[in-house]
C-alpha cells in the first residue's frame, strides 16, 4: 500500500467510524452479552449467584421437546410463507410489469401493507378475524358459511397466521421482483422470439435467467426475516392456542421474560443467530460476487 | 428480377395519430441485398421490425415465400434478425448463443454441431465458442450475432444497422465480409442503415425512406445518378452535394440560369421562373477563364481529406457555397480567384415546390 492509498483509507475509516461505534454499542454489545449469558445459569437475583455452566444450556435447549416443537413450527411457517409469498409475488410482479397505465397507483396500493407496523397489522387482523365481532365471519355468514374460529383453533391458527404474514409481506416480494423484471432489457426477448422461442421458453430462458440473482437475494432476505417473526405472534396468538403457533423467536421471548430462564433463552438465541448466519453466508457471498 | 420472395403491400404503422410508416410497398427477390436507407426516425427500422413480426402493422400485408405472414408470430415467420446492439443472450456462451434457435427447433445434436462448426469457421469465431458475450469485443459480438442468424436457414436475413456500433476500420472490414457472405449464400438480405456509403457499396437495390414514406427504390448507381428528389440528391452524397436555387430567364430558344450565368437548351424548364439544380462536387473542375461555360469563384475554405481536397467557394450570384473536389497537390489557397467548369449533362433540375426532379 502506498502513501496515497493509506491516506485514502484513513480518510474512509474516519467517515465510517461514527456508524461503526454506534452499531457496536447497540448491536454488538447485546450480542456479546447474550453469548456470555448463554454460558451461565442466570438468576436475575444477584450477580454473584450466576453460575458458569459451560454448554449445559445448549444441551438442554437441543434436547428440549418444546424447543424441537417450535423449531418444527418455525420451519414449516418459514417454508410456507416464503414459498407462497414468492409464488404470489412473482405472479403479481409479472402481471404488473405488463401494466403501463396507473403503474404508480398500483405500486402505492401494494406498498401500504409494507408501510404498516407489524403490531398494527396484527391488531387490525385480530379485529377482522374476531369470531363474533369480526368482519370476516360476518362476510362469510352472508353466503351461509358458519363462523370460523380463525385464531382459536390450533389448526386454523397456524394457517391464519401464515395468511396474515403473506398479506403483510407479499408486497416486499412484489416490489423487489418487479424492480428486477423492469430491469430486463427488451432485446433478448426479441432475439428469442425471432429465434423461435414461445412464451414459456422465453420465460424459462430469458426471464428466469435474468432474474436469478434477484430471486436468490429476495428469497434469502425474506427467509431471514420470516425466521425472526415475532411481533405478529405476540399480538395475534401469543404462540397459541396451546403451542400451535409457537415460533422460535416467540418461544425464546417466553422462556426469557415469562419463564425467566435467561441463560437458556440466551443459548437458544445464539443457536438462532448461528442458523441465520449460515443462511446469510451464501447471500453475502453472492452479493460480493455480483460486485465484481 | 428473379423470383419474388418478399412482398410488402401498403404497410402502414401508426402510434395513435402518429404515422411512422406510411403505405410502404415493395418486392424483394430471393437473392437480393436490399437496403432500407434513410435518416433516423424515417421508419426504416420499424419497417424491418414489421417484416420480422416484432412490431405489429396497422394496415397492409406482408407476403413471404408465397405465404401471407402478416399476422404470424415472429417465431413462426422463419426470419433471422441481427440487432443493432447485438442482443446476445448474456448468460449463454457463444456456442449456446449460436445453437439456441436450433435447439428450440429440436434439430438433432449432430446437425447442430455441424452447423456451428460451419458458421464458426465462416466467421472465424472458433476460438470464442466457450466465452460469454461479456468477454467479447464489439467486433466479435457482431460476428456472433451474425452467426446466430446464419446457423438457421431463414427465408430472409434481416439486419438492423448491424455495423453502426463498430469503429470505422472494423466497419469497412465487416462490410466487405457481408458482401461476400451474401454472394456466397445467395439469400435475401434486408439491411437497414442510415449510412449512405454502406448502402452504395453493399446493396443490389436501395430503398430510400423519409418520414415514413418510400422516396425512391433503385440500384445504387441509378439512385445516385438519377435522384427522384432533392432529399435523395442530398442524402446520397459523400460528403455533400451542391443544391442551389436559381431564377430562370427565357432567351430566344435558350434558357438562362442566373446563378450559374449560363444559357442552356432545355424545353422542360421554359415555363418556370425559379428552380433548384444540383451538381455533384466531383463533376466540377477548375478551368481556364476563357471557358465559356464556367463560373468565376472565390475560394472560401479548403478541407484537406488526405487523398483530396474539398474546396468550398463563393460564386457571384448565390449566397450559397459551391463545393468541389480537387487533387491534393493543387496549388491553391483561400481567397484565390478561380474558374469552375462543368458539363451541362451533369446538371439535374428540381421543381421549386415539390422538390421533385424535372425530367
Amino acid at each position: 500500500m502506498n502513501n496515497i492509498q493509506f491516506n485514502d483509507r484513513r480518510f474512509g475509516f474516519f467517515f465510517v467510524a461514527p456508524a461503526v461505534i454506534v452499531l457496536s454499542i447497540v448491536i454488538l454489545t447485546p450480542i456479546v452479552i447474550a453469548i456470555v449469558t448463554s454460558f451461565y445459569d442466570y438468576t436475575l437475583i444477584d450477580r454473584s449467584l450466576n453460575k458458569f455452566i459451560g454448554l449445559k444450556n445448549y444441551f438442554n435447549s437441543i434436547s428440549s421437546a418444546k424447543f424441537l416443537h417450535s423449531s418444527i413450527v418455525t420451519i414449516s411457517f418459514v417454508f410456507l410463507v416464503v414459498l407462497f409469498e414468492f409464488l404470489i409475488g412473482f405472479l403479481i410482479a409479472i402481471l404488473l410489469n405488463q401494466v403501463e397505465k396507473f403503474r404508480n397507483i398500483y405500486y402505492f396500493i401494494l406498498l401500504i401493507p409494507l408501510l404498516i407496523n407489524p403490531v398494527v397489522v396484527g391488531l387490525i387482523w385480530r379485529m377482522f378475524l374476531h369470531p363474533q365481532l369480526g368482519i370476516l365471519n360476518y362476510v362469510i355468514s352472508l353466503i351461509g358459511v358458519d363462523p370460523v374460529n380463525w385464531l382459536g383453533d390450533p389448526q386454523n391458527a397456524f394457517i391464519t397466521i401464515i395468511f396474515v404474514d403473506i398479506w403483510h409481506q407479499v408486497s416486499f416480494m412484489i416490489i423487489l421482483l418487479l424492480a428486477g423484471l423492469a430491469s430486463i432489457p427488451e432485446e433478448p426477448y426479441e432475439a428469442a422470439r425471432v429465434d423461435g422461442a414461445n412464451g414459456f421458453q422465453q420465460f424459462r430462458d430469458i426471464t428466469l435467467t435474468y432474474m436469478r440473482p434477484v430471486i436468490i437475494i429476495t428469497l434469502l432476505i425474506r427467509l431471514i426475516f420470516a425466521l425472526k417473526t415475532y411481533d405478529l405472534i405476540y399480538i395475534m396468538t401469543k404462540g397459541g392456542p396451546g403451542d400451535a403457533t409457537d415460533l422460535i423467536s416467540y418461544y425464546i421471548y417466553r422462556s426469557a421474560f415469562i419463564g425467566l430462564d435467561l441463560g437458556q433463552a440466551a443459548s437458544m438465541s445464539v443457536i438462532l443467530l448461528i442458523i441465520v448466519c449460515i443462511i446469510i453466508y451464501p447471500l453475502f457471498n453472492y452479493m460480493n460476487r455480483a460486485d465484481e | 428480377m428473379s423470383k419474388k420472395h418478399i412482398q410488402l403491400i401498403g404497410v402502414t404503422k401508426k402510434y395513435q395519430d402518429n404515422i411512422v410508416v406510411k403505405d410502404v410497398s415493395f418486392e424483394i427477390a430471393d437473392d437480393e441485398f436490399f437496403i432500407l436507407l434513410g435518416p433516423s426516425g424515417c421508419g426504416k427500422s420499424t419497417t424491418l421490425r414489421m417484416i420480422a413480426g416484432l412490431e405489429e402493422m396497422t394496415e397492409g400485408k406482408i407476403i413471404a415465400d408465397q405465404k401471407d405472414i402478416s399476422i404470424e408470430d415472429p417465431k413462426d415467420r422463419n426470419m433471422s434478425f441481427v440487432f443493432q446492439n447485438y442482443a446476445l443472450y448474456p448468460h449463454m456462451n457463444v456456442q449456446k448463443n449460436l445453437s439456441y434457435s436450433l435447439k428450440l427447433r429440436k434439430i438433432p445434436q449432430i446437425e447442430i454441431s455441424k452447423k456451428i462448426e460451419w458458421v464458426s469457421n465462416l466467421l472465424k469465431i472458433n476460438e470464442l465458442l466457450e466465452r460469454k458475450p461479456s468477454q467479447l469485443s464489439g467486433g466479435q459480438r457482431q460476428r456472433v450475432a451474425l452467426g446466430r442468424s446464419l446457423v438457421r436457414d431463414p427465408i430472409a436475413f434481416l439486419l438492423d444497422e448491424p455495423l453502426s456500433n463498430l469503429d470505422a476500420q472494423l466497419r469497412v472490414e465487416m462490410r466487405q465480409e457481408l458482401i461476400l457472405l451474401q454472394k456466397k449464400l445467395s439469400k435475401t438480405f434486408i439491411y437497414v442503415t442510415h449510412d449512405q456509403v454502406e448502402a452504395m457499396t453493399m446493396a443490389s437495390r436501395i430503398c430510400v425512406m423519409n418520414q415514413g414514406e418510400i422516396i425512391q427504390i433503385g440500384a445504387p448507381q441509378e439512385v445516385y445518378d438519377q435522384p427522384e428528389s432533392i432529399f435523395v440528391a442530398k442524402f446520397l452524397a459523400n460528403p455533400v452535394n451542391n443544391i442551389l436555387k436559381t431564377s430562370i430567364q427565357k432567351k430566344l430558344d435558350k434558357i438562362y440560369l442566373e446563378t450559374l450565368g449560363i444559357s442552356i437548351v432545355n424545353k422542360k424548364l421554359k415555363d418556370r421562373s425559379e428552380i433548384y439544380f444540383s451538381i455533384r462536387p466531383e463533376n466540377l473542375f477548375m478551368t481556364s477563364p476563357d471557358n465559356n461555360e464556367s463560373i468565376k469563384a472565390n475560394i472560401v475554405q479548403i478541407e484537406n481529406h488526405g487523398h483530396e481536397l474539398l474546396i468550398s467557394c463563393q460564386i457571384p450570384n448565390s449566397s450559397q457555397l459551391l463545393y468541389f473536389r480537387s487533387n491534393k497537390d493543387s496549388k491553391i489557397s483561400i481567397g484565390s480567384k478561380i474558374n469552375i467548369g462543368f458539363d451541362i449533362e451533369d446538371l439535374l433540375f428540381f421543381d421549386i415546390l415539390t422538390e421533385r426532379i424535372i425530367k
